[in-house]
């Protein structure tokens, strides 16, 4: 049997046993839930020690004699003392100097490219002037929707203030700008999810062809057998 | 107290501040300092990655040894680690091998389980969401009207087959299917979203300020 | 009326299972649709780019997905390298997602090979780093300190394909292609190339387009709808183009599946 032969039963029995959950829950799903969890782990481990752990630790450090990666070496260990319950307290050094750097480089970016940047393309202006004066159309009222969308769903989510009088109206609005928002992040979502299921779909009608040994067919008939001899056995035990 | 409390904030204060304020001086040490920090917390990620997968690994191994329920799955989970590392040496860490780029037993087990595994697990989404959709979607009022609409123009204009409806249907109306998409996405879900960012974004820093003036300590776990 | 209602309102959620497998089978067994998708503005806006650059500018190509992502993010991101190589162009590839590096090491390859592209002269991969905020700022600083090694382990300082480049602000155009956090938000804040593009999810694309309309990305290649455009503005027929018809009739369940339940919903709540 070829490697890819081999693979394409694999990957059609892998396939099929994580499918076999909108069924029920089943000994075929947690085994390939579990396996998934072992590959992904141990994939994540191997790519760490050899992208990683080797070219850019342990040779530059022992073999080329970079003593500048001694520092966050030393803080390496002191994150590791967490499986040492006595001298745990020493990784709050090193997570300090690791939270303390991430929230100061993310001030000044955030504000510039979070906040200031964003209020800029919003602070458009609201009508168009042209050679016959001023004009508002398609696009200057979709500015003007844009910036009062925008100032609405600030306004609604500012809950230092209550909702009431005059704030009211516009937290609604804020609302219904949201909900808008969220209808079309579920459209979208939708063409995300069926994408995943486009992959798999593909990948089992390929490997049930003649070339790959009918392997999504066979196995699947395995799984349905398996299913309907222990759902007869059930019924037998009850009848 | 001092050395467990005090000063772990004391490092969490010196770092924030310096590299606020490191932002906006352009001089070469400024840069050299931001440019050494970064490598040093590259090896550092590294290292606390190796945390992350021992904690998991440990609890799987908890259960074995317990023989608690599901111990089985468990051991399961061990020996795909195991083998994927076995394999994984084996390969020398690399998917492809040689100048022909043959696929190594590491390539192999990538293509033909984990990607597979992900895939599907992913992919039952899809299902649930229809199944959630059929049960919950309701236009019950005036918001979820307005949120069936909105997904209802999108995933119309999202797919060749609902342009074509939209066009044998709707075809008299200016806009397309696709254009309503469009400004849809531009204009009032941009809106939002950019509203949404900006809580966000005003709460990040929020976050950091807090983290540097020592009132946010989450970082050092238990008795922080 | 109303029993047909309820009864519709109780099916069975395998049921319904059974009708979105079906309708992802349908066009396996049909055949092609046949209909084509509009190119959206956005995504034109990433192709004319990289058809305004001349040829041997460098290009970084940052493919931060996982296998979960692979049918969206896989096709947009060959299509990308695709053009890349016509175009001439020096591609930098690198990830920030690790269980995405088997993947974007195929691509390169793939469509390196494709074109008759030399590695170190017309591609480079360097592969993945942990910190991916890190990382990113510290191509900002210094591409060779972050990436001493490409991901084969050789020296980075030296290549031809690198020849000019010392940090983001050295290359005119990249683009990344994000399933999530590390992604898109993450090289907005930390990263500074001269112009950059997004291509995602589906399920984040709504979220970019604040920056999208801020100039932060100069376009937006947004889910399989996305892949499937770029893939027509190249003249090609990829998996994305394919993967459209699997979306056409399942999004037109959905919708069916919408109407009926809402109709059967109103219908019962009339007579209560």
């Amino acid at each position: 049997m070829s490697p890819e032969l081999l693979g394409a039963w694999v990957a059609a029995g892998l396939t099929l046993a994580i499918f076999s959950f909108l069924y029920k829950d089943n000994p075929f799903f947690k085994f390939g839930e579990h396996l998934y969890i072992g590959i992904s782990v141990g994939y994540s481990i191997t790519l760490l020690v050899f992208n990683f752990m080797i070219p850019k630790w342990w040779t530059p450090l022992f073999r080329e004699g970079r003593m500048s990666l001694l520092v966050p070496t030393v803080l390496g260990l002191l994150i590791w003392t967490r499986f040492f319950p006595r001298f745990s307290w020493l990784s709050r050094w090193a997570f300090a100097f690791v939270v303390g750097f991430g929230a100061g480089i993310a001030i000044p970016r955030t504000i510039s490219n979070f906040i200031f940047r964003q209020v800029e393309s919003t602070a458009v202006p609201l009508v168009s002037r042209g050679q016959q004066g001023v004009s508002f159309g398609w696009g200057d009222f979709s500015n003007f929707l844009i910036a009062f969308g925008v100032l609405s769903v600030l306004t609604y989510f500012f809950f230092s203030v209550e909702h009431k009088g005059p704030i009211r109206p516009l937290a609604r609005a804020g609302v219904l700008f949201l909900m808008v928002s969220f209808g079309a992040s579920f459209g979208y979502t939708v063409m995300a999810r069926v994408s995943l299921l486009f992959g798999r779909m593909y990948d089992l009608v390929e490997y049930s062809s003649r070339g790959y040994g009918y392997a999504t067919l066979v196995l699947l008939g395995l799984m349905v057998a398996v299913f309907l001899a222990q759902a007869l056995s059930k019924k037998r035990e009850g009848g | 107290m001092f050395l467990r409390q005090y000063v772990p904030m004391a490092i969490a204060f010196v770092m924030g501040v310096v590299f606020a304020v490191q932002y906006y001086v352009p001089h070469p040490a400024s840069e050299e300092l931001l440019t050494t920090v970064n490598d040093w917390l590259i090896v550092v990620s590294g290292f606390s990655m190796v945390l992350g997968l021992a904690s998991l690994m440990g609890s799987h191994w908890a259960k074995v040894r317990r023989g608690g329920p599901g111990w089985g799955y468990s051991l399961v989970v061990f020996l795909g680690i195991l083998g994927t590392l076995a394999v994984g040496i084996a390969s020398k860490g690399k998917m492809f091998a040689g100048e022909e780029l043959t696929l190594t037993a590491l390539g192999w087990v990538y293509d033909n389980m984990l990607v597979p595994l992900q895939g599907t697990v992913f992919s039952l989404l899809a299902f649930f969401m229809a199944s959630a959709t059929f049960r919950t979607f309701r236009a019950r009022n005036l918001e979820a009207g307005l949120l069936l609409t909105a997904a209802f123009l999108v995933m119309l204009g999202h797919v060749p087959l609902g342009e074509y409806i939209w066009d044998k249907v709707l075809g008299f109306l200016p806009p397309k299917a696709d254009q309503v998409m469009g400004w849809i996405m531009n204009v009032p879900n941009m809106a939002a979203k950019r509203g949404i960012l900006l809580g966000v974004g005003l709460g990040m820093i929020a976050t950091s300020l807090k983290i540097i003036f020592g009132i946010e300590r989450a970082y050092m776990g238990e008795g922080g | 009326m109303r029993k047909l209602a309820e009864k519709i309102l109780s099916m069975d959620r395998r049921a319904i299972y059974l009708l979105m497998a079906s309708a992802a089978l349908l066009p396996f067994l049909t055949g092609p649709l046949g209909l084509p998708s509009r190119v959206s503005p956005e995504v034109k806006a990433v192709y004319d780019r990289i058809e305004s650059l001349p040829e041997g500018s460098p290009f970084l190509i940052s493919m931060d997905f996982d296998p979960a992502s692979k049918p969206e993010l896989y096709p947009m991101a060959e299509a990308l390298v695709r053009h890349a190589f016509r175009k001439n162009l020096r591609v930098i590839g690198m990830n920030l997602w690790v269980t995405g590096s088997g993947m974007a090491e195929k691509i390169l390859s793939d469509v390196a090979e494709e074109y008759g592209k030399k590695y170190g002269r017309d591609y480079v991969y360097l592969g993945w780093a942990p910190g991916a905020t890190n990382v990113i700022l510290g191509l900002g600083q210094d591409i060779y300190k972050t990436y001493p090694r490409d991901y084969y382990g050789n020296e980075t300082s030296g290549m031809p394909v690198l020849e000019g480049v010392r940090t983001l602000k050295d290359i005119p155009f990249m683009v990344d292609l994000a399933a999530g956090d590390p992604g898109i938000e993450t090289w907005v804040v930390y990263g500074k190339a001269k112009s950059m593009a997004g291509g995602c999810t589906a399920v984040i694309a709504p979220g970019m387009y604040a920056f999208l309309n801020s100039g932060q990305l100069v376009g937006l290649i947004g889910g399989m709808r996305g892949a499937a455009e770029y893939e027509a503005l190249l003249k090609e027929m990829g998996k994305a183009t394919v993967g459209m018809d699997i979306q056409s009739t399942t999004h037109v369940l959905i919708l069916g599946l919408i109407l009926l339940s809402n109709f059967a919903f109103f219908a019962t709540r009339r007579r209560r």
